[in-house]
C-alpha cells in the first residue's frame, strides 16, 4: 500500500503533505497532552517494535502472504488515533528514507492513508463495536480488517485522481486484494490484543469489554 | 524489510569519495534529484531528463565504490508494488493522453495501447531515478548521519529526538526479530507449512507479534526510566554537534545541483520540440 514516488503528481502530492502534516501536529499536541511529553521516547521505543512486527510475513490460506500494518492496534492499546499517526508517522519515515519503500514527496500520502486512515477507522470502529457487542476481540478483528480496507480503498481514489490507476480497476482490485490481507490484520489485531489483556492488562487504556 | 537493515547499514561502513561526503549534501542532493523528477510532467520530457539522471547516479555509484550487485539486491525489494502499477498501465487509458492507438488484442477484449505504452515507461523511469537516488542515499550514509544531516538541516526537535530514539531500536528490534524467526525455526515450526492447522499457525503468529509488541512497549517503559533516572524531562533534546560544511562539500553540492537543475530546464529549452 505504500505510494512509491513518482505516482503522484507534486501539487497534489504537497497537498497531501499539508493535511499530514496537520495530523502530525495534532499527534504531536497529544503526545505531549495525553501521554505527556516526557513519555515520547515510550512511544518511539514502540514505533520500532511495530517497524518489527511489520517484518513478520503471515500466510493466508489462498496461498499468499501478507503483513501488518499495525495502525489499528497501536490506536486501540494506546487508547487514541493520534497514537497511530504518531506511531506510523515515525515508522512511514525510516521505511521511505532507509529503506525506499514509499516515496519522498508522497510520505503524506501515505502517512495520511496508513496513520490517518486506517487510525482513525481502526480505533472508532472498535469503540463502536465494542460498546456495542461487548467483546472486545470480534470488535479489534472487525476494526483491524476494516482498517486496511478502507485505508486501501482511499489510496486506489489517491491513484486515481493522481491519474496514474483507472478509479475502478484500483478500487476492485486493491479493495479485494486489502480484503484478503486484511483478515491477517484483523485476526492479529484480535489475539495480539488477548495476549496483552491477559499477560499487561495494565497497558491498556479501558477496562475490558468482556466480564469476568 | 528489517531483515535488510544489517545489509544496509554495513554497506555504509565502507570508504569512499561519497561515503566521506556530509550527509546535508547528500539528503539535499538526493531530495532535489527526486523532487526534480517528481515535477516534471508525464510527458515524453521525461526520457531525456530521466536519462541524464540515471547516468549522474551511476557515476555517483560508481564513485561509491559499492557493487553493482548491492544496488541490484536493494533495487528487488522495493520494485515490486510499483512494477504493478507499471505494468498494469500498458491496458489501461490514462487521462494523460487524449488519443489511444491500440497496437496489440488480447482475449478478455484487452488491448495494449501504444500511449499507455509510452506512459508506463514515463513512470517507470520517474520510479527507477527516485529509488535509485534513495538507494544511494541509505547505502552511503549511517542512519545516525542521516538523523544528523537532518537536525543540522532544521529537523524539529521533536523529530530528531523521537526518531533518534526509534532508530537506534529499530537495530535492537532486528535482533530480536531474528532470534524470534530462529527459536520458532529450532521448534519445527514454518508460518507456511501446510501440514499445520492454519488455525494454529495464525495463533502461534499472533502470539509473536503481540509478544513482540509488549516486549517493544516494555523496553520503551525501561529506556524511559533510565532516561528521567539521567535527568530526562520536557527541555531535552537529541544533542546534534555542530559540524561546518567543507569547501569541497559545498563544491560537490553545486556540482550535484547543477546537474539536477540544469537537466530539466535544458532538456525544456531544447528545440528538438520534447514538450
Amino acid at each position: 500500500m505504500h505510494i512509491p514516488d513518482a505516482f503522484i503528481p507534486l501539487p497534489q502530492a504537497a497537498v497531501y503533505w499539508i493535511i499530514a502534516l496537520i495530523f502530525i501536529a495534532l499527534s504531536l499536541r497529544w503526545a505531549r497532552n495525553e501521554m505527556r511529553d516526557e513519555k515520547v521516547p515510550l512511544v518511539a521505543v514502540l514505533a520500532a517494535g511495530i517497524f518489527a512486527i511489520q517484518a513478520v510475513n503471515v500466510p493466508i490460506p489462498w496461498g499468499t502472504s501478507g503483513h501488518m500494518a499495525g495502525a489499528a492496534l497501536a490506536a486501540i492499546v494506546l487508547g487514541s488515533p493520534f497514537a497511530a499517526v504518531f506511531v506510523l508517522t515515525l515508522v512511514l519515515i525510516v521505511q521511505g528514507v532507509i529503506f525506499g519503500d514509499g516515496g519522498i514527496t508522497v510520505m503524506g500520502a501515505n502517512i495520511i492513508n496508513m496513520g490517518v486512515v486506517a487510525g482513525f477507522v481502526g480505533y472508532y470502529s472498535f469503540q463502536g463495536l465494542n460498546a456495542a457487542i461487548k467483546n472486545p476481540y470480534p470488535a479489534a478483528f472487525i476494526a483491524g480488517w476494516l482498517s486496511l480496507f478502507v485505508a486501501a480503498l482511499v489510496t486506489a481514489v489517491e491513484m486515481a485522481v493522481a491519474g496514474t490507476f483507472p478509479l475502478e480497476l484500483g478500487l476492485i482490485s486493491m479493495g479485494l486484494y486489502h480484503a484478503v490481507i486484511g483478515v491477517i490484520e484483523g485476526g492479529i489485531t484480535a489475539v495480539a490484543l488477548y495476549l496483552i489483556y491477559t499477560a499487561r492488562p495494565d497497558l491498556l487504556p479501558q477496562p475490558r469489554g468482556v466480564s469476568g | 524489510m528489517i531483515e535488510d537493515l544489517f545489509f544496509i547499514e554495513k554497506q555504509t561502513y565502507r570508504k569512499s569519495i561519497i561515503h566521506d561526503l556530509d550527509s546535508r549534501v547528500k539528503i539535499v542532493l538526493c531530495f532535489a534529484a527526486i523532487v526534480a523528477m517528481v515535477a516534471i510532467p508525464y510527458s515524453p520530457l521525461v526520457f531525456p531528463v530521466a536519462s541524464a539522471f540515471i547516468i549522474f547516479f551511476l557515476v555517483l555509484w560508481a564513485l561509491s565504490r559499492l557493487s553493482p550487485v548491492v544496488y541490484a539486491k536493494r533495487l528487488v525489494t522495493i520494485l515490486p508494488f510499483g512494477l504493478f502499477i507499471i505494468l498494469v498501465q500498458v491496458f489501461v487509458q490514462n487521462p494523460y493522453y487524449t488519443v489511444f492507438t491500440p497496437i496489440a488484442d488480447l482475449p478478455l477484449g484487452l488491448h495494449i495501447y501504444q500511449e499507455s505504452v509510452q506512459f508506463a515507461t514515463i513512470l517507470l523511469l520517474k520510479f527507477l531515478v527516485c529509488i535509485s537516488f534513495i538507494i544511494l542515499l541509505s547505502s552511503t550514509t549511517r542512519v545516525q548521519d542521516l538523523l544528523e544531516g537532518a537536525g543540522r538541516l532544521g529537523l524539529p526537535a521533536e523529530f530528531t529526538l523521537t526518531l533518534g530514539m526509534m532508530i537506534r531500536y529499530i537495530f535492537v528490534f532486528g535482533y530480536m526479530y531474528r532470534k524470534i524467526n530462529e527459536s520458532l525455526a529450532t521448534r519445527y515450526f514454518r508460518p507456511f507449512d501446510s501440514h499445520l492447522s492454519y488455525r494454529y499457525r495464525l495463533r502461534t503468529m499472533a502470539y509473536t507479534i503481540g509478544t513482540l509488541f509488549i516486549r517493544s512497549y516494555e523496553q520503551g517503559e525501561r529506556t524511559y526510566m533510565a532516561m528521567l533516572c539521567r535527568g530526562y524531562g520536557r527541555e531535552s533534546h537529541l544533542y546534534i554537534r555542530k559540524k561546518p560544511v567543507l569547501l569541497r562539500d559545498y563544491a560537490f553540492l553545486a556540482a550535484g545541483l547543477l546537474v539536477v537543475i540544469f537537466t530539466p530546464v535544458l532538456a525544456w529549452l531544447s528545440p528538438s520540440g520534447l514538450i
